[in-house]
């Protein structure tokens, strides 16, 4: 039986998977936990040596399995634990957003944020908005049948 | 008519007009006979251990080998628009040592460059024919339009170009027959899809560009014009001159503008098509849904990864190790990270599309991607040595860079 289309945007919550660099937004969403800033439990985070360390495979690899939005995130520019591993991310971030435009996903289903390890607050506040944004949007195309 | 140039005074940017000194290699190639004389001569004088050829089965079938015969490179002579190889796919480090020469359509001469900078080949050493191309055909297709537009059989074909907006066929008894391309690449016919918007017609990125475009009068049909792009070009054609093998002279200014507005004209129609063929998915799900419905067949043999020149991963690369079939609902990643890796890189050669068993129309998807990307970086893959951008350390990097070293956009 074909499922209520209502019923459906109802029950479904955006799931978001979020790279976080060990350096910096790792320890930031560490922050929004010991600050108790609320936040929803839509972010599945994958925590990584730096975010220039998250290849286009992973990200479309998330896509693929059924993730609404995939969110990278990083030291400030200038402030990676790397030296310049961030603005390698950025230069691959921009080709995947196009590509992703191209096939035809919206932009805000990939994002990018610079979050530092003292920035709790920030870490929290970004949750809500992407999160917001997804939900306005619905689920992605990619999105396989029967996954939620 | 002006006097013939000695070895010692052909430099990099000359345009010369051309012809192989042997009336055997006149007689066999297109055009005077030019690359193939400059080929031969190359390998006879040592200057090159190798050369990179199409051998020919028939007229719509050739393979290529490596090859240190003479004899064979001279067999080799003659335009072959109806086997669209790319060349450049066979230089990888298994395959190259030593010092090689190629002809090379544009697009092959792209690959060459594209190639050189993913360290699949070492571009000193290998010496790069440039040949202008106003499209190539699809055998397959040449085979239906012989039988359905012209009535011909294959066996009867002795050569073909396209002359005045017209494609000719000449037959083995000294006949002509000429069809109106425009009427057929209506039905489908004609050149290949890629060919047909093709950016590259004079290929200013080899070592030599050479071509009939520009030769007219007494040489018409007997003389190639050919520009010295570079260096290795100059020491090509000093080679081939003072080894007795070709004879060139200066170009007239004639010749010089009539090239040129030819490859205007062919550029031209390039763009019209281009912007046909890339109009605009405005909505977002129904561009989804396009790139879906087109890569529904797949039936993922990897050829178009297999045959695609500027992918130098090997056997074991991104877009083959993490994808599975039975992972693949709405689409694979395989094609994703082709699709990602293609927009910087893809120079629209349409080899994808001529081996997919499934007749999916690659080229196009790949340069769906590729247009709008290449257009923000002002990148032309395959025109300059400058680093593909997704290479970049920073996005800052890929801004000052203006052109990407060709002026044909």
């Amino acid at each position: 039986m074909e499922p209520d289309k209502n019923e459906i945007s109802e029950a479904w919550e955006p799931r978001i998977v979020m790279f976080c660099c060990n350096w910096c937004s790792y320890a930031g969403a560490d922050g929004a936990g010991i600050g108790r800033f609320q936040q929803p439990a839509s972010m599945r985070i994958i925590r990584v040596m730096c975010s220039s360390r998250v290849d286009p495979v992973h990200v479309f690899s998330a896509f693929l399995e059924g993730a609404d939005a995939v969110m990278i995130t990083g030291c400030h520019l200038g402030d990676c634990h790397y030296i310049n591993g961030n603005e390698k991310t950025l230069v691959k971030f921009n080709f995947m957003r196009s590509m992703l435009k191209e096939l035809g996903l919206e932009e805000e289903r990939l994002q990018l944020n610079w979050i530092s390890a003292s920035e709790g607050e920030k870490f929290a506040e970004v949750v809500r908005k992407v999160t917001e944004q997804v939900r306005q949007l619905g689920p992605c195309v990619l999105k396989p049948e029967g996954v939620a | 008519m002006s006097e013939l140039k000695v070895a010692a005074d052909i430099k990099v940017g000359d345009r010369l007009l051309g012809w192989a000194a042997s009336e055997e290699v006149r007689a066999r190639g297109a055009s005077g006979g030019l690359v193939t004389a400059v080929l031969a001569s190359a390998l006879e004088t040592g200057l090159v251990e190798r050369v990179l050829i199409l051998k020919k089965v028939s007229e719509f079938e050739a393979y290529p080998v490596f090859t240190s015969d003479v004899k064979e490179v001279l067999e080799s002579a003659g335009s072959m628009h109806s086997v669209p190889v790319n060349l450049a796919r066979y230089l990888k480090p298994e395959t190259c040592s030593g010092k090689i020469a190629l002809p090379a359509k544009p697009c092959d001469a792209r690959a060459v460059v594209e190639r050189a900078k993913r360290n699949a080949l070492s571009p000193e050493d290998t010496y790069v024919i440039g040949l202008n191309c106003g499209g190539t055909m699809h055998p397959e297709k040449v085979r239906r339009m012989l039988e359905t537009v012209y009535r011909l059989g294959p066996e009867e074909i002795a050569g073909e170009e396209i002359v005045k907006g017209k494609l000719v066929f000449f037959t083995k008894d000294g006949k002509e027959h000429a069809v109106p391309i425009d009427d057929l690449e209506a039905d489908g016919l004609g050149r290949r899809d890629s060919c047909r918007y093709c950016q590259v017609k004079i290929p200013t990125n080899a070592d030599l560009a050479c071509g009939n475009w520009g030769v007219s009068g007494d040489l018409a049909g007997r003389g190639t014009f050919v520009e010295v792009m570079t260096e290795k070009g100059a020491e090509l054609l000093r080679n081939a001159v003072s080894a007795g093998f070709a004879e060139v002279m200066q170009a007239d200014e004639k010749s010089i503008s009539v090239r040129e507005k030819v490859n205007k004209v062919m550029l031209g129609m390039s763009e019209k098509r281009k912007a046909e063929v890339f109009s605009t998915i405005e909505n977002g799900e129904e561009r989804f849904e396009y790139f879906r419905k087109e890569l529904e067949n797949c039936i993922h043999c990897g050829a178009c990864k297999a045959v695609c020149p500027v992918c130098t991963c090997g056997e074991d690369s991104k877009c083959t190790a993490y994808s599975s079939l039975a992972d693949s609902y709405k689409m694979s990643l395989f094609h994703m990270v082709r699709f990602l890796h293609l927009s910087d890189s893809c120079i629209g050669c349409g080899q994808c599309e001529d081996v997919c068993p499934a007749e999916i129309p690659l080229t196009r998807l790949y340069q769906r991607f590729a247009v709008p990307v290449q257009k923000e970086y002002r990148y032309l893959p395959g025109m300059s040595d400058r680093t593909p951008p997704f290479f970049a350390l920073k996005p800052e990097d890929n801004e000052d860079n203006e052109g990407g070293g060709c002026s044909c956009r």
